[in-house]
């Protein structure tokens, strides 16, 4: 992946650039405002890392110049600023994914994994596939080789997210966030235990194991069974 | 309307002044009658000295001549002259026959003041004046203190009121600043007018002071957030270093002791992130984002997410049936409240235990109560429950930061709520009471 960094702490931009470049990733860090807004208009990314608290010219500022050229590359916004408003402002702008620092690396790398292979928007598929597992997003049944499985609303939504994700870690916040809409953090787990639950269903009693949990990270859908 | 102290003073004075008045009116009518009397009296007296001189003059055909002249004078005293043997010389105050000096007598329905001397010829020569003339000064003058008593009394209701009122509206306005920054409007201030009386001089003493401890809080709030959000970078660095070396590291034992310092920098960044929230919602500035919720729905949605938790910890975690309560709040707030509440119910009760979300919709509030039957909290304890970092000693080695509830109560004083915590009957009821919509 091609990656852009806007981040003007030079430190925390190094450890990133290093951790991400490990990754595999080739990764153009600006260290101002200025920089990254020509960077971003000039070259092709897959994605855009952008800082929203920057010197000399706000993130959110360069996020408006970058959409407002007409660069449709996926934006996720860095920021220190958790308010639920600085969330809705960041997303108003033209974000297309928001995270709160600090952060674990493979929280960033899970998201930027979603970011990059989005699917298009014209995209209204009627039913998903995974292996043998199938959802009909309009009868909102599922059924795996075959067999009918009775989900929770709560479960069918989770399954659907981790199938429109299949082949890419989702994380717990991610989860939180989409299934859920919490923007804050439950002390609880509940990703947890629906996960459980759904695994029970989904998986249990079936050849091979469709959902996964990725130590440290979150979990991933097999995408090739 | 007697709760108010300025009308109750109102009253009082209005009631003193009239029982003043009235004693007045008494005194006066008393004063009046003696002197009256008197008046009568010496009236006669003069004209007795007179007739004697008559008399003396011209004997009793003269005196008689003189009754019989001024008979028709308005206002003239009444003669009556009788014979030694009371036998009839001349009227009309003939036939009485009155004792020799002063007497009252009753003539028909008439009261006479009479006054009988006997003349050198053996006759007696009686003069008097009918009393009714006395008792119509009498009347006139106890009108006159009726109309005035009955003038003071609505005059003094009528003023006292409209003072009342005035004073009562600055009292309220008062008040109702007070109530204001109960509700957390901290920026509110009693309008002060113009003068420089009593309660002017008192309300500039309350704004003063209000200034102070919105200071005072201020600098305190700013304290616990600027803290956290100084720490927020170094601690960023700190948590890079540590993946950093998680990533570099191989052997087991270190990867465990390096895994353990970032859990232990997450719980950090968990309060601060609940510091920081708090403050949040302290400033007030959600209000912006306030629409109608359906709290039931929302209730309930909340306790299926959290269900299968509270199975797994060997509890029953159930919503209780109950049709749609609207609010106007915020709805990540309210959620994040009854997520709090219902996962301090889930933490703080022994497996086997119950625990239920019901909505309870009333005239005047709707209110969400999330209630359970384990252990509860002795009553000494309920108060501090809400303050930040305050736990339980039994609780103090469990996991939280000690926060929850505080944001809770947080939360709900943004939306003017009210949190009540009782006792279940067994275990713990905590209520949050919105106003009504």
């Amino acid at each position: 992946m091609k990656l852009l960094l806007v981040e003007d702490d030079a430190e925390a931009a190094d450890y990133l650039k290093r951790a991400l470049m490990e990754g595999g990733h080739a990764v153009d860090h600006a260290l101002v405002g200025g920089d990254g807004l020509r960077l971003a208009a000039g070259e092709p990314y897959d994605v855009i890392v952008l800082d929203r608290m920057l010197p000399q010219m706000d993130g959110l500022a360069i996020l408006r110049a970058v959409r407002a050229a007409g660069v449709q590359t996926p934006v996720l916004l860095l920021t220190a600023l958790d308010g639920i408003d600085d969330r809705v402002e960041g997303l108003n702008a033209g974000a297309d994914d928001y995270l709160v620092k600090p952060f674990a690396l493979s929280e960033l790398l899970a998201r930027l994994n979603a970011l990059a292979r989005r699917p298009p928007p014209q995209d209204v598929a009627t039913a998903l596939q995974v292996a043998d597992l199938r959802m009909d997003l309009l009868k909102r049944t599922v059924t795996r080789a075959g067999t009918r499985i009775e989900l929770q609303p709560r479960e069918f939504q989770l399954l659907e997210y981790l199938m429109r994700h299949a082949g890419r870690v989702v994380t717990r916040t991610m989860l939180l966030e989409a299934v859920w809409h919490f923007n804050f953090d439950p002390q609880t787990n509940i990703v947890e235990t629906h996960m459980s639950r759904l695994r029970g269903k989904v998986d249990r009693g079936f050849s091979s194991e469709l959902i996964r949990t990725v130590r440290g990270s979150g979990y991933l859908m097999n995408d090739r069974a | 309307m007697l709760r108010s102290t300025s009308l109750r003073l109102a009253a009082i004075y209005t009631a003193g002044f009239a029982v003043a008045v009235a004693l007045l009116g008494v005194v006066t009518v008393v004063a009046t009658r003696t002197a009256l009397a008197e008046q009568f009296d010496t009236r006669i007296r003069t004209e007795m000295a007179a007739v004697k001189v008559d008399y003396s003059e011209g004997g009793l055909a003269h005196i008689l001549e003189e009754i019989d002249e001024r008979r028709n004078n308005p206002g003239e005293l009444s003669f009556g002259v009788e014979g030694a043997h009371g036998e009839l010389i001349k009227g009309p105050l003939d036939r009485l026959h009155p004792p020799l000096g002063w007497s009252t007598l009753r003539r028909g329905d008439h009261t006479l003041r009479v006054f009988a001397q006997t003349l050198p010829d053996g006759s007696h020569l009686i003069l008097g004046e009918d009393m009714a003339r006395m008792g119509a000064v009498e009347t006139s003058i106890q009108h006159a203190f009726i109309l005035a008593f009955a003038l003071v009394m609505v005059l003094g209701a009528a003023g006292g009121f409209a003072l009342s009122r005035a004073v009562a509206r600055r009292l309220q306005a008062i008040s109702g600043t007070a109530q204001a920054i109960i509700d957390g409007d901290l920026g509110r201030r009693i309008p002060v007018a113009g003068g420089d009386d009593d309660l002017a001089r008192m309300a500039q003493t309350i704004n003063r002071m209000l200034d102070r401890i919105t200071g005072l809080m201020d600098s305190l709030r700013h304290v616990s957030s600027d803290i956290a959000h100084d720490l927020r970078t170094p601690l960023n660095r700190l948590r890079q270093r540590l993946e950093q070396s998680l990533r570099r590291a191989s052997e087991p034992e270190h990867r465990a002791q390096i895994e353990g310092a970032l859990r232990d920098v997450d719980a950090i960044l968990v309060t601060f992130a609940a510091i920081l929230r708090i403050a949040e919602v302290e400033a007030g500035a959600r209000r912006a984002a306030f629409r109608p919720i359906d709290l039931t729905q929302l209730a309930h949605g909340v306790a299926d997410d959290f269900a299968p938790a509270a199975e797994d910890a060997g509890q029953t975690l159930a919503p209780v049936p109950a049709p749609a309560a609207h609010i106007i709040g915020d709805p990540d707030l309210i959620t994040q409240m009854t997520v709090n509440l219902v996962e301090n119910a889930i933490r703080h009760t022994p497996a086997g235990s119950a625990i239920r979300v019901e909505v309870l919709a009333a005239a005047d509030a709707v209110s969400l109560v999330v209630s359970d039957n384990g252990p509860g909290v002795p009553e000494a304890e309920r108060e501090r429950l809400f303050d930040r970092f305050h736990r339980l000693e039994r609780s103090r080695s469990s996991a939280g930061s000690g926060l929850g509830l505080a944001l809770v109560a947080a939360i709900a004083r943004l939306h003017r709520a009210e949190v009540q915590l009782s006792d279940s009957g067994r275990g713990l009821r905590v209520t949050v009471r919105f106003p009504a919509t």
